[in-house]
């Protein structure tokens, strides 16, 4: 039961029973509000009964040429909303916008080497490990960097893995 | 233009990159050194010069770094060769901003497009000037002779945003919409538009001037297709059908977006709203509350005959069919939850079948009654039941329970929900004190029998069962709100301190267990459990609630603040880079966004959390500092004498105010930190609405700030006019006491009086009769502090004055000076006589004594400070002609400083008494609560099946990680937590009073010398 629609300014100040939770990053409010102001397309909340919101998804559309692709910050869900699969509707909806709109390659996103329920969440979601990033997190934990290709890279150049680990100030992209 | 290729406002590249280079890696002095020589070799570009003042400025050396931007600009007007280029406008730009100086900003940018009126850039530059100060009308001027220039669609709908800006965040009429529609129109005509934001400007400024079928013609046109995604335009669509009062139209469409997406659960609202022809949702523009949305779906008693309301909702319940029968979805609620609502608009209508709507409950719970959101879903529905009935469904879910599933997540998801209503249709409430028990018992063991079933998630994912400890916690809370005894607040307690032993990240324990410390006194504890939430930015608007209010009036002044200058830091960076992001917004064309953007800046500027903590932080200073008169000078220079204040108190009348707090996450006990129900006595309430409590709080917190905003220039106003009080006696004439101070105060004085509900004169009635003993002294028990710093006050008001001393007032001759003597005495002492002398017993009473001696009691060692410092032999005049030592005044001081130390001697005494007891001792008394006397009610239920679940645990049935936690688990460890939880904030307390103690002997001294 779900109403999926964009997220807006007033959304951070009612996200707090999905933000406490340990690992849903707050970030600060440059951080929301660039990525309200340039992408808001890649900005969406899933809101239940009683307007009680259920999780949200923020990203963005960035590179060039090849590398033209959606870009996943963060997708959380709250506790009480979990194992219904709203992460993968929120996924495919960003997806889908990377797709169809704005004709990108690929999608990628960044998750702690150590967190593996997500890790295999986004497995089953179709991603793939591209490359690990040593020491992504903070100068310490390392991060691995996981893709999925879209309709436009037909042979899925995009998401053939790399051999060998990178160092952050190798990444293209922050 | 000056952006030549090669050239940095005027400058060759290579020259400056250095220079650039040394700032982007801070090394700021070497950057100077490398401007320096820069300047030497273009001692007037104002392009050098802009560079300079940025480095200064980096540099911590504002005033120096204003003149040199001064000079830069001064150059850029005065000599009409120079180039001006963005470059060296942008960089001046962000130094005046930095020393806050918008307006000499705007003033070169208005400056340099006067002198290249076609400039784009420039004319941007300019624009964003504007935004940064929310000139919407200048903004609009700007945009439209950008528009006029190079005819860009985008610097159109720049110019619409800053009109529709004039409209809903300025004092622009309604009738600017027309302007604005009228530009777009001959925009469109010619141009058409090219992106979706800019479509859904153009609508929206229809929309706003009710045009909704001009609206929909230009959505059904070519102009339509810029939206991709068709349920995007199909909910545009929609909604301007449902406000047309097209309702059968509209109620096609919403059919539409749920055949596509048929989990919408708000458009199903819609849906089902508009078959009704009900306006609820539509009539008013804006929807009710954004940030508290109603939990009730509101909804209008239909008017349709009876006839119509039946072909319609069996319309509805055909196409709910529909919906169900096309999902392969088994995730998809709104389908089936669409058929409960369908049953409760028909009992709305009058037309309810009870059964009906408690099948379509079983129907929902034996698809979903195993998932945690059940409870929530269906929370509105269950409110329609009558309370025979709501019992009646409670016994149908445990019986349909029992043949449903047989996975043990599944079997463990519905035994939780079947908890989880009876505690949401009042059952809990009418259960006698051994079945809550009982209750509480049967969570905790469900709780530990189903550890197992999360022995393979990480131990960071949230486990099966986490909120029964939540929930039995609740229940236990509920027992001693009944019993009063403490022993159940103690299981509470341990049993949530037990589960974070088990998984240290559930937020849900943390924040009860914050309250429970609180209301324990344990404050110290309490805010350790705030800081493990980790709530940072955003969060400390929504979440600080928790711990602020109970903070303010504690002696932990240190953690106070830090939480108020987070809180403050957080707040006034994000209004002073706001515009910097809705800038960005403009830049990228997302429109929508731009007005949205103000819009919050606004929301958070009328934050009532943010004024309370604008008050607070100065007051927190004052306090901080009381005990040094200069240093309590220092600050209030630093407040300005407390004038803003003054104009703060004067206009928090007329200003609205926003409340952004998540009261949601709040414990039932006190769902708003105004309100706690167990420190009233048990009421047989059977449901605690979480009802919506804006104007209540709303009229408190101004009261709030209204009083407390005036304190900061009452305290300076008293330390002048107590400083006249002995100086008097050395200069002839008296001039030196000020008839302004004395004549301000006294206007302060008898605003405070109002704001107490009395004037002037009756107030002193009041604190007279109080301290006398004539009035008794629950008089002023409700605002007790506000009381004593009026009298405190009053005092140092009648030391210029003398206006008290006269014998119109019933002959009383003792003075100001005994009235604030005995009250502080009184209270004070009342207080300490009344505290409960156990380690862990709720202290209700600590704050206010803390408070009696953080605020009245420092205010009044501030004035005799004062008056003592004046008295001081200074300079020229040593000794010749000092102040007579045994004058009135002197004894009246004397025996003041005398009743002060006594006073606070009191407060020290118990302070020492609770914190000496040997720690043993009073953990054994914390334990102690939980020991049954061997029979099986009462306290410690509960807390036997953790006991011995921890102590007989299983490693290959737990999993590692789940049994090396529990192997962890020490009740004495949280006893020991409650306890030293209040000794730091006694021991803080202690220390603030010892601090005064030694101010007061030094007085004490001071004046056995004059």
């Amino acid at each position: 039961m779900t109403t999926i629609r964009r997220f807006c300014c007033n959304d951070l100040l009612r996200f707090t029973s999905v933000n406490l939770d340990h690992l849903t990053e707050t970030f600060n409010m440059s951080f929301y509000m660039t990525y309200l102001a340039r992408w808001p397309d890649y900005f969406h909340v899933a809101e239940g009964p009683g307007n009680r919101i259920m999780g949200y998804i923020m990203g963005k559309v960035e590179g060039q040429g090849e590398s033209w692709h959606g870009h996943v910050t963060a997708v959380t869900v709250a506790p009480e909303y979990r194992r219904q699969q709203l992460a993968k509707k929120l996924m495919n909806l960003l997806e889908e916008i990377s797709d169809k709109i704005d004709k990108a390659y690929f999608v990628d996103l960044f998750v702690r080497a150590s967190n593996t329920p997500a890790i295999k969440m986004y497995e089953k979601l179709g991603y793939i490990i591209y490359r690990r990033v040593l020491r992504y997190y903070s100068g310490e934990e390392d991060g691995l960097d996981m893709r999925k290709a879209l309709s436009r890279d037909v042979d899925k150049k995009s998401i053939i893995p790399l051999k060998r680990p990178i160092t952050p100030d190798e990444l293209e992209y922050d | 233009m000056a952006s030549k290729f090669g050239l940095a406002g005027g400058i060759p590249e290579r020259r400056v990159r250095p220079i650039w280079d040394a700032i982007d890696s801070r090394q700021f002095k070497n950057a100077l050194k490398l401007s320096a020589s820069l300047l030497a070799k273009y001692p007037s570009s104002p392009y050098a010069l802009a560079l300079k003042a940025l480095i200064l400025e980096r540099m911590g050396k504002p005033e120096e770094a204003l003149s040199v931007c001064s000079s830069a600009k001064e150059l850029l007007y005065k000599n009409d060769t120079f180039l001006m280029d963005d470059l060296t406008l942008s960089t001046l730009q962000i130094v005046f901003q930095r020393l806050d100086h918008l307006d000499l900003a705007r003033s070169c940018y208005e400056y340099a497009c006067g002198k290249f009126p076609n400039n784009l850039e420039l004319m941007m530059g300019l624009f964003n000037c504007y935004v940064r100060e929310y000139s919407f009308v200048k903004q609009q001027q700007t945009a439209i002779k950008m528009y006029k220039l190079v005819g860009e669609e985008r610097f159109l709908l720049w110019a619409v945003c800053s009109i529709q800006l004039q409209v809903f965040c300025g004092n622009g009429g309604e009738k600017l919409l027309l302007l604005a529609e009228g530009l777009l129109k001959k925009h469109v005509a010619s141009h058409s538009l090219h992106e979706p934001e800019a479509l859904i400007v153009y609508i929206s400024v229809l929309e706003q001037q009710a045009k909704y079928g001009d609206a929909l013609e230009i959505l059904s046109g070519k102009l339509g297709s810029l939206f991709v995604i068709e349920v995007d335009r199909l909910r545009i669509q929609g909604r301007l059908l449902a406000r047309a009062g097209d309702y059968s139209d509209a109620a096609n469409i919403f059919q539409k977006i749920l055949e596509l997406s048929p989990d919408d659960w708000e458009c199903f609202l819609h849906y089902l709203g508009c078959l009704l022809e009900d306006d609820t949702n539509w009539c008013n523009g804006v929807p009710n509350d954004p940030i508290l949305p109603s939990k009730h779906m509101d909804c209008k008693l239909s008017h349709l005959k009876e006839e119509l309301f039946d072909s319609r909702m069996s319309d509805a319940s055909e196409f709910v069919q529909k919906l169900q029968a096309g999902t392969s979805d088994n995730t998809l609620r709104c389908p089936y939850l669409a058929n409960l609502e369908v049953e409760r608009r028909k009992h709305l209508y009058g037309k309810g079948d009870d059964d009906k709507l408690m099948d379509a409950l079983m129907q929902y719970f034996f698809r979903f009654g195993h998932l945690a959101c059940f409870t929530s879903d269906v929370e509105v529905f269950l409110e329609v039941l009558t309370p025979d009935k709501k019992t009646e469904f409670l016994e149908k879910l445990k019986k349909g329970s029992e043949s449903l599933s047989t996975v043990p997540t599944k079997v463990l998801g519905q035994s939780i929900t079947i908890l989880k209503v009876q505690e949401v249709v009042g059952k809990m409430y009418k259960l006698s004190k051994s079945e809550l028990e009982g209750s509480a018992v049967q969570m905790v063991e469900l709780y530990c029998r189903n550890l197992p079933l999360s022995k393979d998630l990480d131990p960071q994912e949230s486990m099966h069962g986490e909120e029964l400890l939540s929930m039995a916690c609740n229940v236990l809370v509920q027992l001693f709100w009944r019993t009063r005894h403490l022993g159940y607040f103690i299981e509470a307690i341990m049993i949530l301190e037990f589960g974070l032993t088990i998984r240290r990240y559930v937020w849900q324990y943390k924040v009860l267990l914050l309250h429970l410390y609180s209301l324990m006194g344990a404050l110290s504890s309490a805010y350790e459990c705030y800081k493990s939430l980790d709530a940072k930015n955003i969060l400390m608007e929504t979440v600080s609630h928790h711990i602020l209010p109970q903070m303010l009036v504690s002696p932990l002044w240190v953690d106070l603040n830090n939480l108020l200058k987070d809180y403050l830091k957080f707040m006034d960076d994000h209004f002073r880079e706001s515009a910097d992001l809705t800038f960005l917004a403009y830049r990228h064309r997302n429109y929508s966004k731009v007005i949205e953007f103000v819009q919050f800046k606004q929301q958070l500027q009328h934050s009532n959390q943010y004024l309370v903590a604008r008050v607070e932080a100065p007051i927190l200073h004052l306090k901080q500092n009381a005990d040094n008169i200069e240093e309590e000078e220092r600050v209030l220079e630093s407040l300005k004498c407390g004038i803003q204040f003054i104009e703060l108190s004067n206009e928090i009348g007329s200003k609205s105010l926003t409340f952004n707090e998540d009261l949601q996450s709040r414990p039932w006990w006190t769902p708003t930190s105004e309100k706690n129900y167990l420190l009233g006595p048990f009421e047989g309430i059977s449901f605690f609405p979480r009802e919506n409590m804006t104007t209540e709080r709303e009229a408190n917190v101004r009261r709030v700030i209204e009083r407390k905003s005036l304190l900061p220039r009452m305290i300076y106003l008293s330390i002048r006019s107590a400083s006249a009080l002995l100086k008097e006696n050395i200069e002839v004439n008296g001039s030196l006491s000020d008839p302004k101070t004395s004549s301000e105060l006294k206007f302060l004085l008898e605003r405070y009086a109002k704001l107490l509900g009395f004037s002037l004169s009756d107030s002193i009635e009041v604190v007279l009769g109080v301290s006398s003993g004539i009035k008794p002294s629950s008089t002023i028990d409700s605002d007790l502090i506000d009381w004593l710093n009026f009298a405190v006050f009053l005092n140092a008001w009648n030391l210029s004055s003398h206006e008290l001393a006269q014998p119109n007032l019933d002959g009383y001759k003792a003075g100001s000076w005994h009235i604030v003597d005995s009250l502080l005495e009184k209270y004070i002492s009342e207080k300490v006589r009344s505290m409960d002398p156990l380690i862990c017993s709720p202290w209700v009473d600590l704050p206010i004594l803390v408070q009696l001696v953080s605020e009245p009691l420092a205010w009044h060692g501030l004035v005799l400070q004062s008056c003592l410092r004046s008295s001081l032999p200074s300079g020229k005049r040593k000794k010749k002609g000092g102040p007579d030592s045994t004058s009135p005044p002197f004894h009246a001081i004397r025996e003041s400083i005398q009743s002060s130390c006594g006073t606070i001697e009191d407060v020290m005494k118990w302070l020492r008494e609770q914190i000496n007891r040997p720690e043993d001792e009073n953990l054994e008394t914390t334990l102690s609560f939980l020991q049954g006397k061997g029979q099986n009610e009462g306290p410690g239920q509960v807390f036997k099946i953790v006991e011995t679940f921890a102590s007989s645990i299983n490693d290959t049935e737990l999993g590692d990680w789940i049994s090396q936690a529990v192997k962890c688990w020490s009740p004495v460890d949280v006893a020991r937590k409650i306890v030293t939880g209040k000794c730091t904030v006694l021991s803080e307390f202690l220390q603030m009073c010892g601090s005064k103690m030694k101010l007061l002997q030094a007085l004490k001294q001071q004046i056995a010398q004059v």
